[in-house]
């Protein structure tokens, strides 16, 4: 195969950089998910203010 | 679990198509071997134009309907097109240099006007990040996004408009795509590839979308928590100080 290096650094770069771009997109994703369950979490938790004297 | 599927789906097709591109299509007469690049560089470029175009459509659909879930069709829009983008850019640099002579050239319509759109979404990504009040940040970015994607058209027929480096397109018009004057196996893994690729794009949308859509939940709960944390603080601040509370003052 000729021109081999410009295929493979074509090649790679493309495609290695689509794998690279879906995984860091799933951990970013994944690290979202667990912040958005650990506020709501929070906030479940939380106890409401109490209702002022009358 | 249909995004999953998809996800699966997609890969295995990239890999299949690639395979296909690099051992199955014989080289090309003039080109040899380097034309293979064609097959990860035309559908990256295709699919910057998708992505930007998809950036723009949802700009417009959010001043219309002020929908925060296509704003975040936007940023995934933008976010993914800069990056085909940029694999285009490079996957024509490393085409050019054994077929032209030379990585880039400047002077070369096609070339400069690609260069300029990936310039200006990634000033879109960058413009973003200046506010942080979810209806101003879309409103503003919205704009920018529709302005910048009249590069769009520029870039496609800028090698119809101007003379330049870079060839026409070889199946670019309705008469091409029936009629192709490459051989049917190159176009057959053309094709295949651009399926390919479009797929993997869709995956990456949909993910970029969940995500762009729980980083605004989350904003938003913030300012809701800085907000309910302020009232009450003002709600204390008001009340009476409790019967003894006085005494000890």
């Amino acid at each position: 195969m000729q021109n081999l290096g410009f295929i493979i650094a074509g090649y790679g770069v493309i495609l290695g950089g689509m794998l690279l771009y879906a995984v860091l997109l799933l951990r970013r994703l994944s690290a979202a998910r667990r912040a958005s369950l650990e506020i709501r979490r929070q906030a479940d938790t939380a106890t409401p203010p109490s209702d002022p004297p009358a | 679990m249909a995004t999953r599927v998809l996800g699966v789906v997609a890969l295995i097709a990239v890999v299949a198509a690639s395979l296909n591109a690099l051992f199955g299509v014989p080289a090309d007469v003039n080109q040899g071997d380097a034309q293979r690049i064609m097959y990860v560089h035309v559908p990256s470029a295709w699919l910057g134009y998708l992505s930007f175009g998809v950036t723009a459509l949802a700009g417009i659909g959010y001043l219309w309907k002020r929908d925060l879930r296509l704003d975040a069709v936007a940023v995934a829009g933008a976010e993914i097109g800069v990056m085909f983008t940029a694999f285009a850019i490079w996957g024509g640099m490393m085409w050019g240099r054994p077929v032209w002579g030379v990585f880039w050239q400047w002077e070369d319509p096609r070339l400069t006007t690609t260069a300029l759109l990936l310039a200006l979404y990634l000033g879109y990504l960058l413009f973003r990040r200046l506010t942080d009040e979810p209806h101003r940040r879309a409103t503003r970015a919205a704009v920018v996004g529709i302005i910048a994607a009249v590069d769009i058209p520029i870039v496609h027929f800028s090698v119809e408009w101007w003379r330049g480096l870079h060839q026409g397109p070889t199946i670019g018009s309705p008469d091409k795509v029936l009629h192709p004057s490459a051989p049917g196996l190159f176009v057959l893994a053309l094709v295949s590839m651009v399926i390919a690729f479009t797929l993997a794009w869709g995956w990456l949308m949909l993910r970029r979308y969940q995500l762009a859509r729980i980083e605004w939940q989350m904003e938003e709960h913030g300012r809701l928590g800085r907000l309910s944390a302020a009232r009450r603080a003002a709600q204390a601040a008001a009340m009476p100080p409790p019967d003894g509370a006085a005494e000890g003052v």
